[in-house]
């Protein structure tokens, strides 16, 4: 298929490892796919001090339930992802502890507090929610496959979010300040989380030509402040007036650029903002320190001899 | 041996002398699974492998399972969840000290065989368990026992596979020889009530003869695969169990009721009504 071919057959799940794909729509794919996955090992990787941190114990299994989905998800993405022949799995994951790997913008921001943690699991979950939900027509269909259970089970991790954020909300006006302290913060951070105007993104044509997105920055940016909008003032947080936010009045808003900081956006997409480093860093440091149980599995996996590689999973 | 097999009763119908016996078994069961999750839970996106975080995200979640069923057996005496784990004090917990060792960073040998050395005490102590003369005990029991099988296997595949590598051996060995009076402060008795606890039939074996058992498993087991297991080193001390704990249960402490503390909590969620 030259790509002609594949942008007139471009429709929701047309397109898998059966077909024979141009160079181009794969490495789209691999893009899209091996940003996602990362994002699902960073924002775990994020979230993960607040197991130990949760401030009961049924929370607390939430949370690890969730930092193991979210790795579930990993392993799924890098799957299909994989299966467009341009990287392995070994490959995506070392780059992604190099800092070559890329990853979504909210999750470079190290989290400190317990307050914070319903502006990743509520909101940014949220607008992830968005997105994905539209990912499950995607034209790659291994993609599109994964979206059906990642959606399931995002929708229960936004459920967990909105009733931290719920209980905070309701909670003692210490808890409420320190909570509309932490949206203040992070607000800006999710407004960009759908990256900048349509007119300024520069993957985003090709990726909509051939289906392997449906829906453009503008629109998932509109859908998402529709809904949560409303739902952050329902639990009493009062958005902040910058970045101004204006309501066209027909169901959709625009988001004045100027007021959120694109120098700053730009550094954490490139993995060079200071908590870019923290987190990739740590990260990294960690999976450098079990090298050698890789290398272990490894080395059985070649010889044959000791048990199945799945015996130990 | 047991002298009486009756059932005890509910939990209102129960004499100061067994009451004081059920929760002295309870604890220890409630706060070494407690204890043994959270140090799980280290390996929640920094496991070797995307499969094995899985695993022991599995392991952790199981464990946390098992701590509220029997700290909610515990709450049938009057205490909540607030007085059990965010409000009280460090040394209010009985868990063997074997569960609140931090690990070194990359130390999975550490992980996979202190997994192991529990997890073998625990099946032990669970089938001491399965014909308790306090029903809360009982069935509880019977619902935590197959998971704790299925972690003494994914163990002893690990251990197999890193037997059979010369650098995952020394690592494991190291990891014995550090950890192993630590794993026998799991049989170290809380004092006098010990004796109670077998005489009311709350459960069937003496610490003793479950650490005999324990023993004899293990090292059958390790020695097989070309460990040397330190059969005559002493229980570590503090031991936990007389609610006397290493520097590191402080410290891990002080971090998982950081948040309750911070926001001054005076009520512990439970999810099972909104959600």
């Amino acid at each position: 298929m030259n790509i002609e071919e594949v942008k007139e057959q471009a429709e929701p799940r047309a397109f898998s490892p059966r077909d024979d794909l141009p160079r181009e729509y794969r490495e789209a794919a691999t893009r899209m796919l091996e940003f996602h996955a990362n994002s699902e090992i960073m924002g775990a990787y994020l979230e993960r001090p607040f197991i130990r941190k949760a401030p009961s114990l049924e929370r607390k299994m939430a949370f690890s339930a969730k930092t193991q989905d979210e790795i579930g998800h990993g392993q799924m993405l890098y799957r299909a992802a994989e299966s467009l022949g341009i990287k392995t799995r070994d490959e995506m994951l070392e780059d992604l502890a190099n800092g070559d790997g890329k990853f979504l913008n909210c999750f470079h921001y190290p989290m400190e507090r317990y307050v914070e943690t319903p502006m990743i699991a509520f909101f940014v979950d949220g607008a992830a929610m968005r997105r994905q939900a539209t990912l499950k027509s995607s034209s790659w269909e291994p993609y599109a496959h994964a979206m059906d259970k990642i959606c399931f089970e995002e929708g229960m991790h936004v459920k967990h979010g909105e009733s931290i954020l719920r209980e905070l909300m309701s909670g003692s006006k210490k808890e409420q300040e320190m909570t509309q302290e932490a949206f203040e913060e992070w607000w800006p951070r999710i407004l960009q989380f759908f990256g900048p105007t349509d007119d300024q993104s520069t993957h985003h044509d090709f990726a909509e030509q051939v289906g392997l997105k449906t829906k453009s920055n503008d629109e998932l940016r509109n859908a998402f402040l529709n809904t949560y909008m409303p739902k952050a003032e329902k639990y009493g947080l009062e958005i902040p007036e910058e970045p101004r936010i204006r309501d066209n009045g027909d169901g959709t808003y625009e988001v004045v650029e100027d007021d959120l900081d694109w120098e700053e956006f730009f550094t954490v997409s490139k993995n060079e903002y200071a908590g870019s480093k923290q987190q990739i860093d740590s990260r990294a440091r960690a999976q450098e320190a079990v090298q050698w149980v890789r290398d272990m599995l490894d080395g059985q996996a070649t010889t044959g001899d000791g048990p199945t590689p799945q015996a130990a999973d | 041996m047991a002298t009486s097999r009756s059932d005890l009763g509910a939990p209102d119908e129960l004499s100061e002398r067994e009451r004081d016996a059920v929760e002295a078994q309870l604890f220890r069961l409630a706060d070494d699974e407690y204890i043994q999750a959270e140090r799980y839970t280290f390996w929640q996106v920094r496991a070797p492998t995307l499969e094995s975080d899985l695993a022991v995200a599995n392991n952790a979640q199981d464990e946390l399972g098992h701590a509220r069923l029997w700290y909610d057996a515990i709450q049938q005496f009057g205490y909540s969840e607030e007085s059990l784990l965010w409000e009280s004090e460090p040394d209010d917990f009985q868990h063997s000290t074997l569960v609140e060792l931090p690990f070194s960073e990359g130390d999975w040998g550490d992980a996979i065989l202190r997994g192991y050395l529990y997890d073998v005490a625990e099946e032990i102590r669970l089938a001491a368990l399965e014909e308790s003369t306090y029903r809360e005990i009982r069935e509880r029991t019977s619902r935590i026992q197959g998971e704790e099988d299925y972690h003494v296997e994914h163990a002893e595949n690990w251990l197999r596979r890193m037997a059979d590598d010369e650098e995952a051996r020394q690592r494991v060995q190291a990891a014995l020889d550090r950890l192993y009076p630590y794993a026998l402060t799991l049989f170290e008795p809380v004092g006098d009530i010990e004796e109670d606890i077998v005489d009311l039939g709350i459960r069937d074996a003496t610490l003793e003869e479950m650490r005999d058992e324990w023993q004899e498993r293990t090292t059958a087991f390790l020695t097989d695969l070309g460990f040397e297991v330190p059969t005559d080193a002493e229980p570590a001390t503090p031991t936990g169990r007389d609610n006397e704990h290493t520097q590191h249960w402080h410290d891990l402490h002080e971090e998982m009721v950081s948040s309750y503390r911070n926001l001054g909590r005076h009520e512990a969620t439970t999810l099972m009504d909104d959600e």
